[in-house]
């Protein structure tokens, strides 16, 4: 029972982050048509530049995260103005988009080593603090992880259910055309977009970064996959479904540990549940748990 | 600037060149005909390298019954990709053509007692001790070597001889796939990569000339895994990450995604940027240690691929129209 309770309360830990992160991406999607396969590498920079300001300028944790949420948000601005715009308006097929976004985390990829080295790194707070909880071994950094990350993800569902930018964003997803002729203004949307998706990259790596206890360079990278997975089990293009589908990942990865099952996957086979789960949904249900097979995807 | 003149420069840019030619062909042929976006190719070239040092040093098999081993077992699993995510729209195969790489990188990572797990092939427990798994064809590459030896004295490098032996191939492929894309089944495939219902409406089964497609893709991945593994001699799971499918893509896009011809051009262009980051030793490049150089491939790869797709989608022998009908 202590190891059910265990591996459910990462696998929730774990789940959010991947919403925050699957959020981001489905947003993208939704909105733009494109796979953002750069992604990840936002959630390693922005775990970076929050090392950076709370650990080498020694500046408070919180408005470290803050400023590197704003690092997030900024360079995903400048994208949308140098390179995004301008590919929409060359009307670029799906190839291009995916080869542009792989082409950026590419480029981000090294820019990152060459500023901030190559080390392992962790944040100032102490890893090895526990709580016990009914035989199971909480970690000080998840439960704070977990509070703060459900409460991000409240933010974000109510965000898009209620602010006015998030409601044209919706329209927007839902039919390009008619929202453009009712008065909805296309570039804000998308510019709104991107800011989202880089704000809540940053936010999602600062959790994961504090959830691994020490990160490298290619933290985010390896986690690339594992969105994608939540972002289609959620159904594709699905703001909310994503949110779900993020944590119902989590849980799978986590609790496919448990010895029931097949005497439990060994941990280091974590991320091939994760592919294989974004196989399996393809495979059988391509629109999600949340999807019609009439709603277009 | 010395190494810019040193014919061993050069060599060592034109080897590359055949092997990730070869790769890319098999990238041109999926996306070129059958507008298949196939981000998992590198799984083919790790399979068939895989099996080749696999089962010559393991069950000491000859090098030759290795190769044909592994290039069918490359086209197997693509038709086992094929099979089950074929029918996927275009970006839902993408993305589960790259967990499907993944996939095969993370069973190499992690069945230590046949792959050699991160350590490579080096770790694969060997009968006799013996963890190499070129001597085959090593003897055809030193019988090259010491004809030339006597013509051109030091030049005469088992990367030159590499190079006498993929380039033959290369254009062997290149040239049997300019021939395979005059034929009918080429033209039925053009016509599906456009639009799924007028071929269907001729009665042609889209799905299994996509299939075929992705088979054949996979050979020629299958195929450079051959020549990659005698060319490095050494195997291990960081050689297949995700990003060596998209130095496959970086050439078919500069070549132009239907310019069978311009991969030989590309090929070169992508080889003298991974070797010119590796060894050439002027400023500023001298400036940077060995792992920066890598970065700083990563990110000239990446560089090129944007500047492409932003300023000319159609590559450098390409036809505009054709680029933009996805």
């Amino acid at each position: 029972m202590s190891d059910f309770i265990q591996y459910f309360f990462n696998g929730l830990v774990v789940g959010c982050i991947f919403a925050i992160a699957a959020v981001g991406i489905s947003l993208l999607y939704s909105v733009l048509r494109l796979v953002n396969f750069a992604a990840g590498d936002f959630l390693t920079l922005g775990a970076f530049i929050t090392y950076f300001l709370s650990v080498t300028l020694e500046l408070n944790f919180f408005l470290s995260i803050i400023v590197s949420m704003l690092a997030g948000m900024g360079i995903s601005w400048f994208l949308e103005l140098v390179l995004w715009r301008n590919l929409r308006r060359n009307k670029a097929g799906t190839l291009a988009l995916f080869l542009v976004a792989t082409g950026v985390a590419l480029m981000l990829r090294p820019i990152i080593q060459f500023v901030f080295g190559t080390e392992t790194r962790k944040f100032n707070i102490d890893i090895l603090k526990t709580y016990d909880f009914f035989g199971a071994r909480i970690p000080q950094t998840q439960l704070l992880v977990l509070i703060f990350a459900s409460a991000s993800i409240l933010t974000i569902a109510l965000f898009i259910a209620k602010a006015r930018i998030g409601k044209d964003m919706r329209a927007y997803a839902n039919n390009p055309g008619l929202a453009s002729v009712s008065g909805i203004n296309v570039d804000r949307v998308v510019l709104a977009t991107w800011l989202i998706s880089g704000a809540l990259g940053s936010l999602a790596g600062v959790f994961q970064g504090l959830v691994q206890g020490q990160f490298n360079n290619a933290m985010g990278e390896s986690l690339l996959l594992s969105f994608f997975a939540a972002v289609v089990l959620g159904t594709i293009g699905d703001a909310y479904g994503a949110l779900a589908g993020g944590l119902l990942l989590g849980l799978i990865m986590e609790l496919s540990q448990l010895s029931i099952f097949f005497g439990g996957v060994p941990s280091n086979y974590k991320p091939v549940v994760a592919f294989a789960t974004l196989v399996l949904v393809l495979l059988f249900k391509p629109e999600g748990i949340f999807g019609y097979r009439a709603r277009k995807v | 600037m010395e190494a810019f003149i040193q014919p061993g420069f050069w060599i060592f840019v034109l080897a590359l060149a055949g092997i990730y030619g070869i790769f890319s062909l098999g990238l041109q042929i999926q996306y070129g005909v059958g507008g298949i976006m196939n981000f998992g190719h590198v799984g083919m070239m790790a399979v068939s390298g895989y099996t080749i040092a696999v089962l010559v040093i393991k069950y000491e098999w000859s090098f030759w019954w290795a190769a044909l081993a592994g290039v069918i077992l490359a086209a197997f699993l693509g038709a086992l990709l094929g099979l089950t995510t074929l029918r996927l729209s275009g970006d839902y195969f993408a993305i589960a053509s790259i967990a499907f790489a993944e996939i095969v990188r993370y069973w190499i990572l992690n069945t230590d007692n046949v792959t050699g797990g991160t350590q490579g092939t080096l770790a694969i427990p060997s009968p006799n001790g013996f963890s190499s798994y070129t001597d085959k064809p090593d003897v055809i590459l030193t019988w090259i070597s010491d004809r030339l030896y006597p013509l051109i004295g030091d030049e005469a490098s088992r990367d030159l001889s590499m190079v006498l032996v993929v380039w033959p191939f290369f254009g062997l492929f290149i040239w049997l796939s300019s021939r395979l894309q005059k034929t009918s089944w080429a033209r039925v495939l053009r016509a599906t990569r456009e639009d799924d219902d007028v071929p269907r409406s001729l009665g042609k089964n889209v799905f299994r000339f996509r299939l075929q497609t992705l088979i054949i893709g996979s050979v020629f991945g299958g195929l450079a895994g051959v020549f990659w593994s005698v060319q490095f001699a050494l195997l291990a799971p960081e050689d297949f990450l995700r990003i060596v499918t998209f130095y496959g893509w970086m050439i078919l896009i500069l070549a132009g995604a239907t310019r069978v011809k311009g991969l030989f051009v590309a090929a070169i262009f992508f080889g003298f940027l991974y070797g010119a980051t590796r060894f050439l030793e002027f400023w500023p490049l001298s400036l940077l240690s060995s792992p920066e150089r890598a970065y700083l491939r990563v990110f000239l790869i990446g560089l090129v691929i944007v500047l492409l797709m932003v300023k000319r989608p159609q590559g450098l022998f390409g036809k505009r129209q054709e680029m933009i009908l996805e």
